[in-house]
């Protein structure tokens, strides 16, 4: 298939093809996936399987500076309101990277921390002295 | 990779002690991977990835059934000069030295401020000015504008700066020593593996002080082997980010020769590469390092590379060196995947001839540029937008002492500017036209290489499968970072 014409017709084809595709299997689309709950025992939590608002509040233990049951993973869909709160026996600064909102947390103490979830990616939560990341934020598109 | 190194560091040990004490899972460690905010990039979607990888198959099968019967890239790279006036505007006398200045000084600030500014690498302007304006801002801008980092050169500045005092105290200098043929690139692999070391696996990547050592060693090295074997062919072969960012400035519809600033077509001057020694690996350096960057995000890393840092703790290394091994390892694992790739392709192609394997190799080593460029693109597209803005105010307070040297020091990162959704198009789109200028440059190659046109298209299933399982791999990788 040499002729201009025949070439053409094959890059239009592409670009159809691709177009096409495009809005079938992005139409398809169904959100981000129900975030698995690890819950900790003093928190309230809708589980939904459907992207509604979720109104829970996760909790993060921290034991001897280290997350319990390795880093908590807190999903979230972009605009939601993220709660969640940091119980730790050591008192260090609890920095949530990207917002960039820093509590301080006593020993025996907890952090609360409420903010809307406006930016997207996975961000770092992590004890700002210790360099120890407890936690990390995935805020996905609606 | 950048970023808090030693946070990584004690997250590894936590893992793995951890793993190793309670049987807890492994939860793979998403944020560190860009480190030095904190912030990594959301996987693709499922549906974008399916679209992306039947788009590429689309493409490459669309080109198979359309290709050109002689080759188009590979006379010349059809270079037309701009009017002069134009062309002295942006290349002279004055701007080439500027340029040069400009250059040293940027060198200089890093050294100083990596030296002597605070030791946390957020607040630094070595770390963040070395690993984004520096080794992955320049792969964009390099793309689209021509050689810029020759301009900007330091070590170049400074061996002509001293070339030309020199020549006006002594007289003549004398010839420098021959390049040898068979040293081709390899300088400039060693030099690409060592820094990308630094960048992923050694333990203070985003020290400023160690960023400044290292950059001060390099210098140091740089300019003796240019005083042996001269300007010219040193940065041509042997100097590492010279012979990387020049390799990216091929795909540019601009460049200056002779002086003079012009236009040419895209991607030609890529045909004009010459297959020296180490050119093949130099490539699979920059794509395999790459893809062990993207990979070590995934939960695949996670088990494995706690699984490696466990063995080396095991065999007696402390928690530190044992991450470092680890990494090491990792990005082994990287270079030796996409190198066998290259290795299976170029061996099939062979069989429809073209001369011996490593023949073939390096006659289509030039067709891996824009795949490189590409995956460098997808992989630190959001770093370069995000960290990028620090710069701003990184360069008013540059040691971190609190100053304000251009009133900016007060900007933040806008993480507005764009959405995951935009970051994602971005990487899919990268790709897509990556694989699809790969395609291009492959095809063409095989015309010339092939005595008829049937070899040649035989020899380009070979190479198609290579680009598709590089494609399909980079598309995959972003799919199931921080997943």
């Amino acid at each position: 298939m040499q002729t201009r014409a025949a070439r053409a017709a094959v890059v239009i084809g592409v670009i159809a093809a691709a177009v096409v595709l495009f809005a079938v299997l992005s139409g398809d689309d169904d959100e981000a996936p129900a975030p698995a709950s690890r819950q900790a025992t003093e928190t309230e939590q809708k589980t939904s399987t459907e992207t509604k608002p979720r109104a829970r509040t996760e909790t993060v233990t921290v034991r001897g500076g280290r997350a319990v049951g390795g880093v908590e993973r807190l999903e979230y869909e972009k605009d939601e309101p993220v709660r969640f709160v940091v119980r730790s026996d050591v008192s260090d600064e609890v920095h949530v990277h990207g917002y960039d909102i820093s509590k301080d947390v006593a020993a025996g103490g907890s952090a609360r921390f409420d903010f809307r979830a406006t930016l997207e990616g996975v961000f770092e939560i992590e004890l700002e002295s210790r360099g120890e990341q407890i936690a990390e934020l995935v805020v996905s598109p609606q | 990779m950048l970023g808090a190194a030693l946070v990584r560091l004690l997250r590894r040990t936590t893992l793995a002690l951890g793993a190793a004490a309670s049987g807890a899972l492994a939860v793979p460690e998403a944020a560190s991977a860009h480190g030095l905010v904190g912030r990594a990039d959301l996987p693709i979607p499922e549906w974008l990835f399916a679209w992306a990888a039947a788009l590429v198959l689309l493409v490459s099968f669309a080109a198979l059934s359309t290709l050109w019967r002689s080759p188009k890239l590979e006379e010349d790279d059809g270079f037309r000069p701009l009017p002069s006036w134009l062309s002295r505007i942006v290349v002279n006398r004055a701007t080439d030295v500027l340029a040069g200045a400009v250059g040293v000084g940027l060198l200089g600030l890093v050294i100083v401020s990596g030296l002597l500014g605070t030791q946390t690498g957020l607040s630094n302007f070595a770390p963040t000015f070395i690993y984004v304006i520096f080794w992955v801002g320049l792969v964009p801008v390099s793309v689209l504008l021509g050689d810029v980092f020759k301009a900007f050169n330091p070590w170049r500045a400074i061996a002509r700066a001293t070339a030309f005092v020199a020549s006006r105290a002594v007289g003549p200098l004398p010839e420098p020593f021959r390049y040898p043929r068979r040293l081709g690139r390899w300088p400039a692999v060693g030099t690409l593996l060592a820094f990308t070391w630094l960048e992923l696996a050694y333990i203070g990547s985003d020290d400023p002080s160690d960023l400044a050592i290292a950059t001060l060693v390099y210098t140091a090295i740089t300019l003796l082997a240019v005083s042996y074997f001269g300007s010219a062919n040193w940065f041509s072969y042997g100097e590492g980010f010279s012979v990387y960012f020049n390799f990216f400035s091929r795909i540019a519809p601009v460049a200056v020769k002779d002086g003079r600033l012009g236009v040419r077509r895209p991607l030609a001057a890529l045909a004009q590469v010459d297959p020296a020694p180490g050119t093949v690996a130099l490539l699979i350096v920059a794509l395999g390092t790459v893809t062990f960057d993207g990979a070590s995000e995934g939960a695949l890393w996670a088990d494995v590379g706690t699984w490696l840092q466990d063995r080396f703790v095991d065999l007696g290394f402390g928690a530190g060196t044992a991450g470092e091994l680890s990494f090491t390892v990792g990005i082994i694992i990287g270079l030796l995947v996409i190198g066998s790739i290259y290795a299976i392709g170029t061996a099939g192609a062979r069989t429809v001839g073209g001369g011996s394997q490593v023949d073939v190799a390096r006659a289509f080593a030039h067709s891996l540029v824009p795949i490189a460029a590409v995956y460098a693109i997808a992989h630190y597209f959001s770093f370069l937008v995000y960290n990028g803005q620090a710069i701003a105010y990184l360069a008013s307070d540059p040691l971190g002492e609190g100053w304000d040297l251009l009133g900016t020091a007060d900007k933040g990162i806008d993480y507005g500017v764009i959405g995951a959704t935009g970051i994602w198009y971005v990487q899919v789109g990268a790709l897509v036209i990556g694989h699809v200028c790969g395609l291009v440059l492959a095809h063409d190659r095989a015309l010339k290489l092939y005595p008829t046109i049937k070899q040649a298209v035989r020899s380009q299933y070979w190479m198609l499968a290579v680009m598709i399982g590089y494609t399909s791999f980079g598309l995959w990788l972003l799919s199931q970072a921080n997943a």
